[in-house]
């Protein structure tokens, strides 16, 4: 990119140093010019100056800075010995340093503003990274409280399926005892529950405790409200009249306390919620003096929802099904 | 009114008269431009750097030098010298700019692999 002028007299400077270093042994006494210091550093500064990064910074001032190293050169090749050639490469030399420092400048004001852009890229980095995080962890909470919700609302449906099934089942109930009543004898009693009221002589024979043909009927009707009544505890109470040995009448009652069992557990009534109980002639609901009120006496009674019945015979209550009477001595019964 | 406008009639004749004695003009421009650049010079704070303060002082002596030439009225010599201080005092100004400037991109230069070494360790 140099002028072929330049290049010539960069070589004649060279010639002129070589010939003067040559020279300068034997020309000291005839007065031969060596080239001076000042030039010397002038030159060594401009060449520094070119290979920094002043040449493609500021060229202007390397311009500047060559045109004076010239002017140097000029001076020193007119007259080897002139002052004004030291102080025009003196000159040169400073103005040669200077270009490079405004080249230094140029080159960390470039540095200077690239680092600001990168340091608010750098901050927008961290900026999107932590909103990034966030939102992360935001639809993450969002997830979790979307899942929240939607369990709340299979619980809450669950309960309402639950609460609807528990009031159709009690309704159900409710309308199977009703229905029961229409052929049987039912009453609500307080601390027992609902009572049942089945003849004696419509389920046995006298003295008998095998159920009668037509008393299966009857116990099937039983057997469908009961069914329905879940989660309620069954129990059959036996009951004669007074005619007869207590104790027969007290076994007499119990096996057909038992028979009634066995008959609603075989049509499916659940065996767990029913025990069978014998009264035999205790808790009377008549006079035993007249045939009439005997005959209501002997009765079996099935009480639902009833808790903390007899305790005392509470052993005897579930005892092996299929048990019938041998006794037949209950001739009044 | 008379004094004040008869000081750069004098002057003006003492100019003429040197020129006529075959001597240069006094360089009044280079030695207001050299003081103006020793100034700059010092403004900027060429005096905290090392370097940018021996070119300073330079100049300084110079300027020094350069009076004295005027004042035996060696005006062409004093013209160069005041030339050689300006240059000095210039220089020292680039000098201490471009130190300045070098600082503060390093500094920046050092925050922003910091902040970097921040990105890369979340």
């Amino acid at each position: 990119m140099k002028s072929i002028k330049e290049r010539e007299m960069l070589k004649r400077n060279r010639f002129g140093l070589a010939s003067g270093l040559l020279l300068a042994a034997g020309m000291i006494g005839c007065g031969g010019a060596a080239v001076p210091r000042e030039l010397i550093d002038a030159r060594h500064a401009y060449a520094e100056a070119q290979a920094s990064p002043a040449a493609s910074l500021e060229p202007t001032q390397l311009y500047e800075a060559r045109k004076a190293l010239n002017r140097a050169e000029s001076a020193f090749n007119e007259d080897d010995e002139s002052k004004e050639a030291r102080d025009l490469a003196y000159i040169a030399q400073r103005k040669a340093q200077r270009a490079q420092a405004l080249g230094g400048i140029s080159y960390a004001t470039r540095q200077l503003a690239q680092a600001q852009r990168d340091h608010i890229a750098a901050q927008d980095a961290i900026q999107n990274k932590t909103a990034e995080k966030l939102s992360t962890e935001l639809n993450k909470t969002r997830q979790e409280v979307e899942l929240g919700k939607r369990e709340l609302q299979t619980g809450r449906e669950q309960l309402a399926v639950e609460r609807t099934a528990r009031i159709a089942a009690e309704h159900r109930a409710k309308e199977a005892m009703s229905k029961l009543a229409e052929v049987a004898s039912v009453r609500e009693v307080p601390q027992r529950g609902t009572v049942i009221t089945l003849s004696g002589s419509v389920l046995f024979a006298t003295g008998q405790s095998t159920l009668l043909p037509n008393a299966q009927e009857k116990l099937n009707q039983v057997a469908t409200a009961l069914r329905e009544q879940s989660e309620q505890s069954i129990t059959i109470e036996g009951y004669t009249d007074s005619v007869g040995a207590d104790d027969k009448n007290q076994q007499l009652s119990l096996r057909r306390a038992q028979a009634v069992r066995d008959y609603l557990v075989s049509q499916g009534v659940p065996a767990e919620r029913v025990q069978a109980v014998g009264r035999g002639e205790g808790s009377p609901v008549a006079s035993n003096d007249s045939p009439e009120g005997r005959a209501n006496n002997r009765r079996v009674e099935i009480v639902v929802g009833a808790r903390g019945t007899g305790s005392a015979t509470s052993d005897a209550t579930r005892a092996p099904s299929g048990q019938t009477a041998k006794s037949g001595s209950d001739a009044y019964d | 009114m008379h004094k004040t406008k008869a000081v750069p009639i004098s002057f003006a004749l003492l100019a003429l008269a040197a020129v006529g004695c075959g001597g240069a003009a006094v360089p009044h421009d280079q030695l207001v431009s050299s003081q103006a650049s020793i100034r700059a010079a010092e403004e900027v704070g060429a005096n905290s750097n090392p370097t940018a303060q021996l070119h300073l002082r330079f100049a300084r002596d110079q300027v020094a030098k350069a009076r004295t030439l005027i004042a035996d009225d060696e005006n062409e010599e004093a013209k160069l010298v005041l030339q050689r201080a300006q240059a000095d005092a210039d220089l020292a100004i680039a000098i201490t700019k471009e130190a300045s400037v070098r600082a503060q991109a390093e500094q920046a230069l050092s925050q922003v692999a910091a902040l970097r070494q921040q990105i890369q360790q979340r």
